[in-house]
């Protein structure tokens, strides 16, 4: 039954109906943005009537959000945390340095794009941005995922030897696992 | 206050000969010492005089004197003041006395000087790589490290920000105000 192709559309509108609104953000946080967090979480802003909740581990998450500055030492991690996480999985750009470097376009050990290095799914400008833009920034990924348009996972799949160019230009000693997908 | 600041230059200065002093307001002395002499008067100060809190370890970066100053701050819970001691190593060949053996602490942050301006200190406990992981570059905290040529050179810049520039030159342009002769000189 799967095969046919009016039933895979209406499995592909289900399957993103769910996935839209259980939106599980790994408990992670990079540079500054993280104190912005908790108050999109807590009851004034409450992102979970959105679905959107913590998750524990990268395996059970949805979505890793990148809030502020990435150091190398940390895009290492953050890498390894990525690829560990199962499909589907999506990545939010959080803050201006994620975008063109923000306050920190000189320092030495920090990137400047995040979307060399991973696939961004959506960004949230600001320094910092408000818990009003988080959520919004939340509801754009939710847009994305009914109309199937998040795949920035596929997109590492497929151009993964161009990412991996990318970040071990920066990550000088790659002690890395070779995930085979 | 100012009887136990006095008592304490006093003290310094007659059991070490090569010795200046620098008295300040508040609860602050400084003494400028050759490196020779530091863990002498670090173990003087702290056994003998009662500061066994080392506040801070700094390095300040005299690039046009080419040498590196080494500034130990300790503090006392019974005088209340807080003595800083100054010290001057070679730039070219920088190598420095470590003094974990008088405070536990000081290893940490000799290991940051080391990694952040390059100075040897001898006999470091675990030298290897502390806060900067894969560091190939020369050491970052030094002034004659161009960081912004080495972030424009190692990693990928979005477009668009090409007019970014010093927010001095704004301030200039909006205020005509005048800079200084000595920032004249950091321009970008």
């Amino acid at each position: 039954m799967i095969n046919d192709k009016n039933s895979q559309k209406i499995v592909d509108i289900i399957q993103n109906f769910a996935r839209q609104h259980s939106i599980w953000v790994l408990a992670y946080g990079t540079g500054c943005g993280a104190i912005e967090i908790p108050p999109t979480m807590t009851s004034r802003y409450d992102a979970e009537r959105l679905g959107v909740r913590g998750a524990a581990t990268p395996r059970q998450a949805d979505v890793l959000l990148i809030t502020g500055y990435l150091t190398t030492k940390t895009l290492k991690r953050v890498i390894r945390v990525y690829e560990q996480m199962q499909d589907p999985k999506y990545v939010i750009g959080f803050g201006s340095c994620t975008i063109n470097g923000g306050m920190y376009w000189d320092s030495y050990n920090t990137i400047k794009a995040l979307d060399r290095y991973m696939p961004v799914d959506v960004y949230i400008n600001g320094c910092m941005p408000r818990p009003e833009s988080v959520l919004s920034g939340f509801a754009k990924l939710q847009e994305l995922i009914q109309a199937g348009k998040a795949d920035g996972a596929k997109k590492y799949k497929e151009n993964l030897e161009w990412y991996r160019t990318n970040q071990k230009k920066v990550i000088p000693n790659w002690h890395m696992p070779e995930y085979n997908w | 206050m100012e009887e136990i600041k006095k008592a304490a230059i006093e003290k310094i200065t007659t059991h070490f000969r090569e010795v200046t002093a620098e008295q300040h307001n508040g609860n602050r002395v400084d003494f400028f010492i050759g490196k020779e002499e530091i863990p002498a008067i670090l173990f003087y100060l702290k056994d003998e005089m009662g500061y066994n809190h080392l506040s801070h370890i700094a390095c300040v970066d005299w690039l046009e004197e080419k040498e590196f100053e080494i500034v130990y701050i300790v503090w006392s819970y019974t005088d209340k003041i807080k003595i800083f001691v100054h010290t001057r190593v070679d730039r070219e060949n920088p190598v420095m006395d470590n003094v974990d053996m008088i405070w536990r602490q000081a290893n940490t942050y000799e290991r940051e000087m080391k990694e952040m301006y390059g100075i040897e200190f001898t006999g470091l406990e675990a030298p290897e790589e502390f806060l900067l992981e894969d560091w190939e570059g020369p050491p970052p905290m030094r002034r004659d490290f161009d960081t912004e040529a080495y972030a424009r050179e190692k990693y990928w810049e979005r477009p668009g920000r090409e007019d970014a520039r010093d927010v001095r030159e704004t301030i200039i342009e909006r205020t005509g105000e005048e800079l200084p002769d000595f920032a004249k000189k950091y321009k970008r």
